[in-house]
């Protein structure tokens, strides 16, 4: 019988092993995700009885705490502050009992000091008898280009949904992020259950959608700016050999399909054979609209994709992909021919629009676009940091980003330009860089355009260009007089506060 | 010559180890005072004022059940009692914790299931179970004794299963299990006792029919299956606990059953088909249940999908709340008193494994862990090293209950495999299971003193022996 006892031991042995794996999968492996299961009561609980770390607006000289955790008086229990209420809404997002979003949640094991990188900072808190806190997160958003930005989509947009970003060219750092219609993150932090309760659902079923971080989840046809994209394959494919190149610029371009595309309101393009630099001023669909089909669709993903197009992004608030996809159709030339004016199925974010101008002003290198600069533990020792770098298999060369320069100047400056008057000599003694959008609004044609304008500010005298903008306002109409405007309210406040 | 240097030789008579029993017991005793006073440090900051008379009533039992063993089985295992004295005393100690927790300024639920006296309850039963080892220790003073009663036991065991089944469910139903007899404010769930009892009536049985048993029947796919008529008692022990299934939905308690007695066949006719034909036939009883009962189909969507849709606030929520609380204790656990075990609806009972998780972390659950596969392997070694094969057989078949015991409810609350309700061996509220634990215990001890001890003196027998031949 012992033999057989000896086989029921192994049993046994094999069970209390697999007991033992399993615990180690739930509590040691596994327990960071567990932690960040929705409702779990004692993570939640426990971000009452520490303070999370703040998030700080750092892109000035003057620094905004954004988000803080404030010991109500009289108790041990934190609160989550929102200084500026719905300002940066769309950068810190809201930790509440619902969930994270934003910063609040890309960040949340540095905010909550769970991360593995404050282990030994624990540890010493724990043997010390120091409270446990979170870390602080300072940001590359610049307070005067933010303000600006919310107080501009708030009061100029004639309530149409829009978003703006802000980058910083040559580093990549993004200034201003924000979003319209936004909430007030202070609601979803009452300590009020009914309250919160209340807020939550309001908030949840507002079908102004709210919650929506527009700036890098909202994605709409690219319209006229996709022509930058356009004008970089011709340069770079040698169909075009410099902006005093002329391309055939009819005043209606019968399609390989028959159909037949105008230009806008029917207008003729010049003389129907104009330099590309007057096509670009004037914004000339047919133009382009012919170029794009020499080009092909392929050739203009391609290049699409240099300017960090089709791709997953993360800054680190995750990125909806602005894609020029490869669907059904896409390659008859007839189709192609509205690709190549973003007026097809590609679409894009507020965020690449601003990084399409980002990758001209930076004279064709396109740097990553991020929002975190550094992470201090407590105590204030930098835990992270970031380091600007090229965005990988991007960027067009110098010489092309240098012809698109002037081609963008001269929206601006001409007098014939179509952003002459909202962002030209007109509107503002900055020199600013651009070219605008407006696109029709494809299937769901609402009869409203949605207004696109893409810009920057020139470096001078070797100095790199201080920011880049992109605006999308939904429905809002012409860009240059719905969204250029608002571009240039941000870059005012962004260069008297950084004069 | 040669035979009169061996009686020079001095016989080597076995070590009582008796005081590294002792050592043992004040050290599991000491960890337990240490404990209790931790828990006061964690939920108050302080070592909870006044004597810890529950603590001093415990200590006094099991230097009891020491001195019993000290005088009625002085060669038994020295690790058996301080392992069990151990478990039982962390088991008071997070009832004890439990029962603080949203009292008297304490962080916790409000809404408290555990009445006030729940420790000093536990304390009692503890104490009721060192009184039922002693009584096994005076009463058996060998395995072979408990073999007279076979058919007695096998018949009261039976008994004691269905009387739950065949009683209101105002008497035998408590939160979703019908395995209670309740009476007035009492309440025992005979299942507990049923089980020790139906081991021996399966040791008695199989020692007296593994001949038979083991009969070679045909051989299919290498495998030798018996014959078909032998099958009848396994059936019967199949169709008790589907019984048990069917009628007290207790799914945990009916895999015990069958799995002693599989495993206990098995031992009894080294026949690896019984053990194949037992799985199979379980797996077969749980597929049909399965679709037959709302309740077992439950278990298994929780099981595979605790955190899917509303689940976790639904369903779920016992068991999530303990996935979560472990998780929450991580590595080294928050400390006793620290934690928020009290999330977890009737942690004090089936789910206490996760208080320890929570509170004591990975490190303390596994040492947890380890002094329960301690005890198993004490008991196998006692099994492997006794002659008598009733003790073998009922020591074997009992030790592997344990180890299955462990593994369903360790293994049901952290998630490897469906959650079924049966008791934490020593850890968890509740007095049935404790006095049956310290039973069992006490049959350990016994097969484990004749194991160790002394065989009976030969020499002497032998001269006897030598002087009638002479005659």
């Amino acid at each position: 019988m012992n033999r057989a006892i000896l086989r029921i031991s192994l049993a046994c042995l094999a069970m209390f092993v697999l007991l033992l794996i399993n615990v180690n999968y739930v509590q040691a492996f596994e327990s960071s995700k567990l932690a960040g299961e929705p409702g779990n009561i004692r993570v939640f609980d426990q971000q009452f009885t520490y303070q999370r770390g703040s998030i700080i607006a750092a892109g000035d000289s003057k620094d905004a705490t954004i988000a803080e955790s404030r010991l109500i008086k009289g108790t041990d229990t934190y609160r989550r502050y929102y200084p500026y209420g719905k300002v940066y809404a769309a950068v810190t997002g809201y930790n509440s009992i619902y969930g994270n979003s934003g910063i609040e949640e890309a960040e949340n094991s540095l905010l909550s000091g769970t991360s593995s990188q404050l282990t030994v900072h624990n540890f010493t808190a724990l043997l010390t008898g120091k409270q446990k806190q979170g870390a602080t997160v300072e940001l590359t958003i610049s307070p005067a280009a933010q303000e600006a930005a919310y107080n501009a989509l708030s009061t100029s947009t004639a309530g149409h949904a829009a978003a703006l970003v802000a980058l910083n060219p040559s580093t990549g750092a993004i200034l201003a992020m924000a979003s319209y219609p936004t909430f007030n993150p202070n609601e979803l932090t009452s300590l009020n259950g009914g309250t919160l309760d209340r807020n939550d659902n309001r908030l949840l079923h507002d079908s102004s959608q709210p919650l929506l971080n527009r700036a890098t989840q909202m994605t709409l046809p690219p319209g006229s700016t996709f022509k930058i994209v356009t004008s970089a394959a011709a340069y770079g494919t040698g169909k075009v050999a410099n902006p005093n190149s002329t391309i055939p610029a009819p005043t209606v371009l019968t399609l390989p399909n028959g159909n037949l595309l105008h230009n806008d309101d029917g207008e003729a393009c010049a003389n129907g054979n104009p330099s590309i630099i007057e096509a670009f001023l004037l914004s000339c669909d047919t133009a382009f609209g012919h170029l794009g089909i020499r080009l092909t669709s392929p050739v203009l993903r391609h290049y699409s994709s240099l300017f960090g197009m089709n791709r997953p992004l993360s800054v680190p608030v995750p990125v909806t992909p602005s894609v020029l996809p490869e669907g059904k159709d896409w390659l008859d030339p007839s189709l192609t021919a509205f690709t190549a004016i973003g007026q097809f199925n590609d679409a894009v974010t507020p965020l690449q629009e601003a990084m399409f101008a980002a990758t001209i002003a930076n004279h064709g290198k396109l740097m990553e676009p991020y929002l975190v600069s550094q992470v201090l533990g407590p105590g204030l020792s930098v835990i992270e940091s970031h380091t600007p770098t090229a965005m990988p298999n991007t960027g067009i060369p110098s010489r092309y980003a240098g012809y698109i320069q002037q081609m963008m100047f001269q929206v601006t400056h001409n007098p014939a330009g179509t952003a002459y008057l909202t962002a030209g000599p007109p509107a503002t003694s900055i020199t600013i860089d651009g070219k605008t959008g407006t696109a029709q609004n494809g299937v769901n044609n609402t009869g409203l355009n949605d207004a696109v304008f893409t810009c920057f500010v020139p470096g001078v005298n070797g100095q790199s260009s201080p920011i880049a903008v992109g605006v999308m306002v939904q429905g809002g109409g012409y860009g240059a007089d719905a969204a250029a405007p608002l571009a240039v309210k941000v870059i005012k406040a962004y260069l008297a506060a950084h004069s | 010559m040669s035979l009169a240097a061996d009686v020079s030789q001095p016989v080597p008579m076995p070590q009582s180890r008796r005081r590294s029993e002792l050592i043992m017991l004040l050290f599991a005793l000491v960890i337990s005072f240490f404990a209790y006073a931790a828990v006061g440090l964690g939920l108050k900051g302080a070592v909870p004022s006044g004597l810890p008379v529950d603590l001093i009533v415990f200590a006094v039992a099991m230097l009891a059940a020491h001195l019993a063993i000290r005088r009625y089985a002085p060669y038994a295992d020295p690790l058996i009692l301080p392992l069990a004295a151990l478990l039982n005393g962390l088991g008071i100690v997070m009832i004890y914790r439990l029962q603080e927790s949203g009292r008297n300024g304490n962080p916790g639920l409000q809404v408290t299931l555990m009445s006030t006296s729940a420790t000093s309850f536990q304390v009692m039963y503890s104490a009721i179970g060192v009184l039922a080892l002693i009584a096994v220790l005076v009463l058996i003073s060998e395995a072979r004794v408990l073999q007279r009663y076979t058919y007695t036991l096998g018949a009261i065991g039976l008994v004691l299963l269905a009387i739950p089944a065949m009683l209101p469910d105002s008497m035998s139903y408590v939160n979703g299990a019908k395995v209670w007899i309740i009476i007035g404010r009492f309440s025992i769930q005979p299942g507990e006792f049923a089980r020790l009892a139906l081991a021996v009536f399966f040791a008695g049985y199989l020692v007296a029919k593994r001949d038979v048993l083991s009969l070679a029947g045909r051989r299919f796919l290498g495998i030798d299956l018996p014959r078909v008529r032998d099958l009848g008692p396994v059936l019967i022990a199949w169709g008790a606990s589907l019984l048990i299934l069917i009628f007290e939905t207790d799914i945990g308690t009916a895999a015990l059953f069958f799995g002693m007695f599989v495993v206990m066949l098995y031992l009894a006719t080294q026949r690896t088909s019984w053990l194949l034909i037992g799985t199979l036939l379980f797996l077969f009883g749980t597929f049909i249940t399965a679709n037959l009962s709302s309740h077992v189909m439950e278990r298994f969507t929780i099981w595979l999908h605790p955190f899917a849709g509303s689940n976790p606030t639904g369903i779920a929520y016992q068991p999530v709340q303990a996935l979560e609380g472990m998780a929450f204790g991580g590595l080294f656990g928050t400390g006793l008193g620290q934690g928020q075990p009290y999330h977890t609806p009737l942690v004090q009972s089936d789910f206490i494994i996760s208080a320890f998780g929570e509170e004591l972390g990975l490190v303390g659950l596994m040492a947890i862990l380890l002094v329960f596969g301690l005890l198993v392997q004490r008991g196998l070694r006692a099994a492997l090293a006794v002659k008598d094969p009733f003790a073998k057989l009922l020591i074997g078949g009992l030790s592997f209950v344990l180890a299955l015991q462990v593994f369903v409810i360790v293994g049901g609350v952290s998630g490897l495999i469906p959650l079924t309700g049966v008791t934490t061996p020593f850890l968890s509220e509740g007095g049935s299971s404790l006095v049956a634990s310290w039973i069992l215990i006490g049959l350990l001890i016994r097969v484990s003193d004749s194991a160790r001890g002394p065989a009976p003196q030969p020499i002497q027998d032998e001269g006897m022996t030598q002087v009638v031949r002479a005659a």
